[in-house]
């Protein structure tokens, strides 16, 4: 298939949402099938396209990317133009959207048994499939700004999907009002863009900006404001608060939406616009701390999270700030490997996580678990190799991708950023094996969830065993003989770049380190918390309270954004209001009049003398004007 | 020059209209309002559809002081269409409440008259006469329910208000007549181009009380106080009214005014409306956040969006003729998509308030339930105003603003867009009432009746399709801009500015 036609990858889930959205709840078991039909048909298509995207890959010696675009509207002696852009980049996020999208459709179908609106939810996970998949193959800025809020809007539906909760709809809230700042700054960023070179078109801005046709200090406007954007989709701090919340929503969607996908938008324009923030002054190293302090901070609070989501949720936000961490690298190919890798590595424990949920009738704290490998064997067995894979062990997944981070951020910025980047690995390992050690093995700390444990059926467990088998494999391409296998050019480094291919070799003065450090992280989790015994772990938190309530308070994120919220933004609006209402005071004038009769009332009216309150108001108003207007003229 | 009546053809059948909706009633006390209503509507209709005879370049000008170009049949169509709505609002709304309704349905015509007049004006005196004739038709229709204390105060409110506004815009208009002998715009540009320096001060302070008048018009931060009661107060349709037509009348006036014969000396005045654009929307917005009663709040948005609106007219003072133009057509744009939006809104709004009488946001509670129809026009109008893309709002406010980014406003377009920001959080407030809270006990599912069933169902439609699809609702603004910047204008009677030394 001519991948001109990639649109229709998004184009049937799209069909497919409206059909379930309307006829859903009257079609036997809400139409569950076609939503697994329509990401189904998108994932075939996908391998349809690939084959044909390679060989003008190959035919074009590795530069060409393919676009198609149609015209939307011409505006003056502006065109407006929408299309599709298709190039490794966008290839790797098909593939990862797609193969996930599928695996949690059809895992959906057993966990969402019995829920009411059920029909609803697949509904949504189409239309977000859907937006997605615009998102990372839209040509201009304009198509992926509103991809980009549609993915946010089908987030605040699912997060919401239990609505009947207040904590899911304050969540839903949250996460929505969260991004939507970040979004300020990306519409600001792309007006900015559209002023200094007229066009909305990527490849263009970039072209443009490489040509130094954009003045320095729009340049550093623009990237900053689209980072923006960028950070409060990808959860990094200071927005990072949304993301825990946000697994008030069905555990499906967490996996999908939360850690696989929409998540990786950010770092998805990142490395789109990669080459104009490479331009701009300082923004690498800028995009680099952000995505260190972002993996070093919420690796901590991971450690004293006792519900398995929101450890997994931590996680993923830190695993999202290496990514970023790639990209300030300059490494498109670490942070897009990363990327797939952690994709299916995360997907995989949420949606083991999922099962445990149903496995063990609604339990997600860790308090309460415990010893139930033996009731679950598929699901504890993939999140114990996932648990190892997201740790970083070889020859699991994700040590490949963060070997190519390591290499890349040390070659950029030296050891400083290798040692930070590794420290996060290490932590990660600690906390996953913590959340393993305590959900899956030991004594169930409560007999009663343990005795009505059991394993969940096939639809269920079918996705976890097809994502563990990713999770174990699917770094491998790497290797330029499994690419070439695979019918690629090479390894992911020789397809996936921004400036020149290169093909990969195992540096043992850093794979040895990086080793280490992976299992060290993991040796030290198992000590810690060997055989589900809390002791040492209390022993420890006692030792450093102040450090340990710090953790546990999420270093006081949410209280200081409440405080600034309730002080600022609403005591400010509160105050103009006031104002407002002292010169126009509607309760009383309003309530009075009510009381009283009309003829009252008028009296009343100018007796109150608000009336030349409000004429003030327009003669200050006046005054003030023309004696600036004097003053501005000299 | 020859007078040329046939330019007023369309005026002619709408006060033609507004003179047999009154005598009706006096002929026939017993008539049903409602038949008023639809009459209405239909003279609107045959209003509008006359009006596109007039589409195209011929610029038709009558003795100087009015001009049919394609501005003012844009205002034309989109005033008729405003009337057209509001009537068929009014027809179960008024029927209810009030037992003569002629003079409403009348005057409601006079006022779209009005408002095409003052985008039709060449002149300041005739400008000022079609905004009298909108602001009085308005007063009465404000205070129409004359049984309802609140209506009643409102009115009086707006009344003393406007007289004071309309004072100072009479000041200022004597002041630049005084610098520059005539009335005529034309004119009035010509010798502002060329006045000398010691004519500073009056020149600046008549601007500044030129740009009172308007912005109480608009009801631009700090001259919009009137507007929350007179909102509040005002029969729901009026209020719709108001919202649209009134705002749109005051921005035509502006265009013409600030592109033309005021132009000339945009160092003068241009920072003033980036300042008032700035205060506005920032105003508007925050306080809509305290709001509980929904008229309230619409007004406070209202005024968040005049902010926005304004800043397109910052943006002819700062930049060339060129971001002059894409920015007005930009403005044009959003006013269309704005207009269809609150008619929407307030379909929908006073649909639910014939059935239940309420018009408060926690009235609001469980509409989703009780009238899903209604919550989803609610939805889509609230969305299109937080600008999410693929509504209306979206669309037009990126082109306004697109247009509107110079060097000099990238910080007001930048608050522009934060503002919007802000915005949603109260639109989000009221459609939690409407979605996520049961309905009040003994609230029950109901229908809504075929006309603001269909009203609500065309308005919603084009709210999206001017969001997903701008291009032909652009290419008409653009035309309609083309006057205002001499684009395709040849055939200018230039005998006329003669007339007026």
């Amino acid at each position: 298939m001519n991948p001109e036609y990639s649109w229709l990858l998004a184009a049937i889930p799209a069909a497919m949402f409206f059909v379930i959205a309307f006829a859903g709840r009257y079609l036997p078991r809400g139409g569950d099938y076609l939503g697994v039909a329509a990401t189904g048909a998108s994932f075939v298509l996908f391998f349809a396209l690939l084959p044909d995207f390679l060989d003008v890959f190959d035919a074009e010696a590795h530069v060409l990317a393919v676009a198609g675009s149609i015209e939307w509207s011409t505006i003056g002696d502006f065109e407006l133009r929408m299309g599709v852009f298709v190039d490794p980049v966008t290839v790797v996020m098909f593939a990862v959207v797609t193969t996930v999208a599928l695996m949690v459709n059809i895992f959906s179908i057993g966990y969402m048994k019995g829920e009411p609106r059920y029909y609803w939810f697949f509904a949504v996970l189409q239309l977000f499939v859907a937006s997605m998949l615009m998102l990372v193959m839209a040509d201009n800025l304009l198509l992926l700004y509103i991809s980009w809020e549609l993915v946010g809007v089908c987030s605040f539906l699912l997060i919401g999907f239990y609505w009947e909760k207040r904590s899911a709809t304050e969540a839903a809230k949250k996460a929505f009002i969260t991004t939507r700042v970040g979004d300020v700054g990306l519409l600001i960023g792309i007006l900015v863009f559209w002023k200094e070179t007229n066009t909305f078109n990527i490849q263009e801005i970039i072209h443009m900006a490489e040509g130094g046709q954009i003045s320095e200090t729009y340049l550093f406007v623009g990237s900053i404001c689209m980072f923006l954007g960028a950070m409060g989709k990808s959860a990094q701090v200071p927005f990072h608060v949304w993301l825990p919340d946000a697994m008030e929503g069905p555990t499906p969607v967490s996996a999908l939406i939360h850690a696989a996908t929409m998540v990786v938008a950010g770092v998805y324009l990142t490395a789109r616009m990669l080459p104009v923030f490479a331009v701009a002054d300082h923004m690498l190293l800028i995009i680099t701390i952000v995505g260190l302090t972002t993996a070093l901070l919420t690796s901590a609070i991971a450690f004293a999270q006792t519900d398995i989501k929101k450890v997994l949720a931590y996680s993923t936000v830190g695993k999202l700030g290496l990514m970023f961490v790639a990209l300030g690298s300059g490494s498109v190919t670490a942070a897009m490997f990363l990327l797939m890798t952690h994709a299916f590595v995360k997907a995989l424990l949420f949606l083991g996580s999922g099962s445990v949920i149903l496995g063990t009738h609604h339990n997600q704290e860790m308090d309460k678990l415990g010893g139930i490998w033996k009731k679950m064997p598929i699901t504890g067995t993939t999140f114990f190799v996932a648990t190892l894979a997201l740790a970083g062990l070889p020859p699991l997944a994700m040590f490949w991708s963060e070997d190519e981070l390591f290499a890349a951020a040390k070659d950029e910025w030296g050891l400083w950023a290798l040692a930070l980047a590794m420290l996060a690995v290490f932590a990660t390992g600690i906390f996953m094996v913590r959340l393993f050690i305590r959900t899956f093995t030991g004594q169930p700390r409560d007999p009663h969830v343990y005795e009505h444990t059991r394993e969940t059926p096939a639809v269920m467990t079918g996705p976890l065993v097809f994502l563990c088998v990713l999770s174990v494999l699917s770094g491998l391409v790497v290797f330029h003989g499994v690419g070439t296998a695979l019918g690629f050019p090479g390894g992911i480094s020789e397809f996936v770049f921004q400036h020149e291919p290169h093909r990969y070799e195992i540096d043992w003065a850093l794979a040895i380190p990086s080793v280490l450090v992976a299992l060290a992280g993991v040796a030290i989790g198992a000590f810690v918390y060997w055989g589900n015994d809390l002791r040492r772990s209390t022993a420890l938190a006692n030792a450093q309270p102040r450090a340990y309530d710090l953790i546990r308070n999420k270093f006081y994120f949410d209280e200081a954004y409440q405080y600034v919220i309730d002080r600022g933004v609403l005591g400010f609006s509160y105050l103009t209001s006031w104002f407002d209402r002292y010169v126009v005071n509607d309760t009383g004038v309003n309530g009075s009049a009510e009381v009283t009769g009309y003829a009252g009332s008028v009296l009343k009216l100018f007796q109150t003398g608000r009336l030349p309150n409000y004429a003030m108001a327009i003669a200050v108003g006046v005054i003030g004007l023309a004696l600036a207007g004097l003053w501005l003229r000299g | 020059m020859e007078r040329d009546y046939t330019l007023f053809i369309p005026e002619f059948i709408a006060a033609g209209g507004a003179v047999l909706v009154l005598a009706a009633e006096l002929i026939y006390p017993k008539v049903r309002k409602d038949y008023l209503a639809y009459f209405t509507a239909a003279v609107a209709l045959a209003w509008g559809i006359s009006a596109l005879f007039y589409i195209g370049n011929t610029v038709g000008n009558f003795q100087g002081v009015i001009q049919t170009d394609n501005f003012t049949t844009f205002f034309r169509l989109l005033g008729s269409g405003i009337v057209f709505v509001v009537a068929l609002l009014s027809a179960q709304y008024m029927n209810r409440r009030t037992k003569t309704a002629g003079e409403y349905y009348g005057l409601l015509l006079l006022a779209g008259i009005g408002m095409v007049y003052m985008a039709a004006a060449r002149e300041l005196i005739t400008a000022y006469i079609a905004l009298e004739l909108l602001s009085f038709s308005l007063y009465v229709l404000v205070g129409y329910l004359t049984k309802d204390n609140l209506s009643t105060e409102a009115s009086l409110k707006y009344i003393l208000l406007g007289a004071f506004s309309s004072a100072m815009f009479l000041y200022g208009m004597s002041l630049v007549y005084g610098i520059t002998g005539t009335t005529y715009y034309d004119g009035i540009g010509a010798a502002l181009a060329d006045r000398s320096g010691d004519t500073d001060t009056a020149a600046v302070v008549g601007f500044m009380l030129i740009l009172a008048g308007v912005g109480f018009k608009v009801s631009a931060a700090p001259f919009h106080m009137w507007a929350p009661d007179a909102y509040e107060g005002a029969p729901l349709p009026i209020t719709a009214f108001l919202s649209t037509a009134s705002k749109a009348a005051g921005f035509a006036l502006i265009l013409r005014l600030f592109t033309g014969p005021l132009a000339a000396n945009a160092d003068d005045w241009k920072w003033a409306i980036a300042a008032l654009a700035a205060i506005t929307m920032t105003a508007g917005n925050l306080i809509a956040i305290q709001q509980k009663n929904l008229k309230r709040l619409v007004a406070y948005s209202s005024i968040g969006q005049v902010g926005y609106m304004l800043v397109v007219i910052a943006a002819i003072g700062y930049g060339d003729r060129d971001t002059a133009q894409n920015a007005s057509t930009g403005l044009l744009l959003h006013m269309v998509g704005y207009v269809c939006s609150t008619l929407a809104l307030f379909t929908a709004l006073t649909a639910y308030y014939n059935r239940t009488g309420k018009d408060t946001i926690a009235g609001l509670r469980g509409m989703a339930e009780t009238q899903p129809f209604l919550a989803t026009i609610v939805t889509v109008s609230l969305f299109s105003f937080a600008g999410l893309p693929f509504f209306a709002g979206f669309t037009t406010k990126l082109f306004m603003f697109q247009g509107s980014v110079t060097d000099g406003l990238l910080w007001l377009v930048a608050l522009a867009v934060a503002n919007s920001f802000v915005s949603l959080y109260y639109y989000l407030m009221v459609l939690r009432q409407v979605y996520l809270f049961d309905p009040e006990p003994g609230m029950s599912r109901f229908s809504v009746g075929p006309v603001l069933w269909v009203t609500g169902a065309a308005l919603t439609l084009g709210v999206i399709f001017i969001g997903v699809y701008p291009g032909p609702v652009f290419e008409g603004a653009e035309r309609a801009t083309d006057p205002l910047f001499g684009v395709g204008v040849d055939a200018v009677d230039h005998a006329a500015m003669d007339h007026s030394h």
